[in-house]
């Protein structure tokens, strides 16, 4: 079995789909002669030409207009955000162009368009370089939200949001590039709102996102030397919202523990937590539903501030061992 | 420097002692080991012994007083030395200094702030933080936990859940959660619980029977009998065609049934002619000595309407056997209505169980103290037994079952005794003397 990086993941789904669909294109900031910041579309300029690897001036929100625009008229635009906490200068082409058309022009306009958004701390780039925003687009109507946390899911689910009708917040981690794993050569797509298990264990149901669902893994192994078995669950994609893996989970767990690096206040944990709340699995539930998640700050550039204002991997083991004992 | 006299504990569950008597008064010379005082525990009293060679002095508690063990109650001095009076508030003073110093560290700046807005008392918060620290949660928590109405149950969704669907009463339950909260396991316990107490427990009681009487004085002669005396039993087969042809042969001439002579009679007499011939079954274990009796009563157990009780046949081994015969008729007819007087019960030096009568083909009997042997016996069933020609023959025969006690005498004694009352059964003749 072929093992590839996150990376070279989302590079192939983008080389595979370009291929594959000539209305595809991509455009966003160094994206060309440079290779993308992190390098995810290193080559595709020789393959493709400068008509669909497109470098743009230092303008988000030129960006996400153009992919609006050019979504609207028939085309299936990939725009990058260099770093996802620039895509506030885009902010009123995604949400107030973007989420909305398809909804005001009575379903007549399609926005097939994908913004991908590398985010997170952890590589000392400090405050407005390490953010987590993905919850602020869970919060607007018309906007689907993806956020893979493999190599095999980067893959797959960049494939299905440029196949699918409506915008994409596609939200990547720059700790997970160089992660490794199986990725088939092959196109396929993993569908938007399908989560995923993991990991199966009987103790605790796990929801993580993102980078925090290898640490969660690396988590469940320690735990499990003591007896602990975590049950981990990927949403994956963050809306629509898988809802009924979670809940089968928490019923048969009694206790849930989200994880995220987002904030914690406001942030995607919340949402899970009153998912599990409304549900049937509430009179499953043997202990409060705990949020594990960034603290209520901007990312320090200082790179033990920083280690330490986001969940790691012993915070998770931490967590998880008290919600298991029963001390929450 | 001073020696201090503690209070000692004696048990593990020991919380206290009394000051039962001062043995020595202060300014005494005592020596290292004499006794002191004398304390009591609420089962036995001690005496507390001098730790060292010294001068008793300084007894902080008087005859009656109560006393948590390990306190000091008093000191040994040497010539010279004074009592340290300072020194426990010394101590006391420095303890708290840390204690005091402790709790300053032990909480976050926010958390202490914290503490003083609300004035709560440090000491009532515990901390969760690294090394103890009280940090803002645990402030924050504790203030919540504060606010629980009484009356309410904490308890979690699953387990009001589990409570529903099975009908238990939460309010019984015992929560092992933070904070008390009644979690789902503490009701899988209790289910689990409930499902052993099913003999006893849940079960509707019809009937009380209180422990009183005779019922009382069974239970703990029985359960003294197997605690204190170990019990070793012993079987023998008898063959009793002899013995109840003679007797049919006795009884063809009695008209009347109270003239007729019944087995339970043979056997008494038989069992008391054994006797006579092995002592040794015929006496009393006590802790120093083991008495030999010199008269041969024969209790046989009688069940009554609520209990058993055992009337005494006196001098079994000089009676006549009709004589006997007409006492055990008497004595069970006297027992049934209630009319036996002290004497008819008193004095036994061996018993006879007899179950026969109930179909019971053989079975073991506990020893009535002080006694040191029973005799069970069981019904008289017919066997086919071979011949010397090993031709079959059809025979009477009633298994005799000894429980004797070890202490008393051992398995040949107990086994001579057997042999030799199958011995006079099988030559009967020996029981019209």
């Amino acid at each position: 079995m072929r093992e590839i990086s996150y990376m070279e993941a989302l590079r192939e789904a983008l080389q595979q789909a370009m291929e594959k669909d000539e209305r595809v294109f991509l455009i966003g900031e160094d994206i060309g002669v440079y290779g993308g910041a992190f390098g995810v579309s290193a080559g595709l300029l020789e393959e493709f030409g400068p008509n669909r690897i497109i470098d743009t001036p230092i303008s988000e929100a030129g960006i996400a207009g153009a992919c609006v625009g050019a979504a609207v008229t028939g085309m299936r635009p990939v725009g990058e955000i260099m770093f996802s906490d620039f895509v506030v200068l885009a902010m009123s082409q995604i949400v107030m162009q973007g989420a909305k058309m398809r909804f005001m022009f009575g379903g007549k306009a399609q926005l097939p368009f994908v913004i991908r958004l590398p985010g997170g701390s952890g590589t000392g780039a400090a405050a407005q370089h390490s953010e987590s925003l993905e919850n602020w687009f869970v919060h607007v109507p018309g906007l689907k939200v993806v956020m893979p946390s493999s190599p095999y899911d980067a893959k797959g689910l960049l494939l299905a949001a440029i196949e699918e009708n409506n915008p994409v917040m596609f939200f990547e981690h720059k700790l997970l590039y160089k992660t490794k794993g199986y990725v088939p050569e092959e196109m396929y797509t993993i569908p938007i709102g399908k989560s995923k298990v993991v990991r199966e264990g009987k103790d605790l149901s796990v929801i993580a996102t993102s980078v925090m669902v290898p640490r969660s893994i690396e988590a469940a192994k320690i735990l499990s030397e003591e007896g602990i078995e975590l049950e981990i669950i990927d949403p994956r994609t963050l809306k629509p919202l898988d809802e009924e893996p979670i809940i089968e989970s928490v019923i048969k767990t009694g206790k849930a523990l989200v994880v995220h690096e987002a904030v914690k206040t406001g942030g995607f944990g919340g949402e899970i937590s009153a998912v599990i709340m409304e549900s049937s699995a509430f009179a499953y539930l043997d202990a409060p539903v705990r949020r594990l998640a960034g603290l209520d700050m901007p990312i320090p550039y200082n790179r033990t501030l920083e280690y330490h204002a986001v969940p790691q991997v012993e915070n998770i083991v931490e967590e998880a061992r008290k919600l298991v004992k029963g001390v929450y | 420097m001073p020696k201090e006299i503690i209070m000692p504990i004696f048990g593990f569950t020991q919380e206290e002692s009394e000051i039962l008597e001062w043995l020595h008064a202060e300014g005494d010379n005592v020596e290292k080991g004499d006794p002191i005082t004398v304390v009591s525990t609420d089962k036995i009293s001690m005496e507390v012994e001098a730790p060292e060679t010294g001068i008793l002095s300084g007894i902080r508690y008087q005859v009656g007083d109560i006393v948590p063990v390990t306190k000091i109650i008093a000191y040994i001095l040497q010539p010279g030395e004074k009592l340290p009076e300072n020194k426990r508030n010394l101590k006391k003073s420095k303890e708290s200094e840390k204690v005091e110093e402790k709790t300053r560290k032990s909480a976050t700046p926010i958390a202490k702030k914290l503490i003083e807005e609300k004035s709560l008392d440090i000491d009532a918060l515990s901390g969760t933080g690294e090394n103890g620290k009280i940090t803002k949660a645990d402030v924050e928590n504790f203030l919540s936990r504060k606010k629980v109405l009484p009356g309410k149950i904490k308890a979690t969704p699953a387990a009001r859940r589990i409570g529903i669907e099975e009908n238990i009463d939460l309010s019984e339950i015992n929560g092992s959660g933070p904070e008390g909260r009644i979690q789902a396991d503490d009701l899988k316990q209790k289910r689990l619980s409930s499902t052993r107490a099913i003999p006893g427990g849940d079960v509707p009681v019809i009937k009380t029977i209180p422990l009183i009487g005779m019922r009382r004085t069974i239970a703990q002669n029985m359960q003294r009998s197997m605690q204190e005396a170990p019990h070793m039993t012993l079987q023998i087969d008898i063959p009793m065609d002899a013995l109840e042809n003679m007797r049919k042969e006795m009884n063809v001439e009695q008209e009347r049934k109270s003239e007729k002579v019944s087995l339970t009679a043979f056997i008494t007499k038989a069992v008391a002619l054994s006797l006579k011939r092995n002592l040794i079954l015929n006496s009393q274990y006590s802790k120093k000595e083991i008495r030999i009796l010199g008269e041969i009563h024969i209790g046989i157990a009688t069940a009554i309407d609520d209990g058993l009780i055992v009337p005494v046949v006196h001098d079994a081994d000089r009676k006549d056997i009709r004589q006997i015969s007409r006492e055990i008729i008497d004595l069970a007819e006297r027992a049934r209505n209630a009319k036996l007087k002290p004497e008819d019960l008193s004095n036994g030096t061996f018993t006879i169980s007899n179950l026969g009568m109930y179909g019971i083909d053989r079975f073991s009997a506990i020893i009535n103290p002080p006694q040191s042997a029973i005799l069970a016996v069981g019904k008289m069933n017919r066997y086919f037994v071979p011949t010397d020609n090993n031709l079959p023959t059809i025979q009477k025969i009633i298994t005799f079952n000894l429980s004797a006690d070890h202490r008393v005498m051992d398995g040949t004694q107990a086994a001579k005794f057997l042999s030799d009352l199958k011995n006079i059964i099988s030559e009967p003749k020996i029981l019209l003397k």
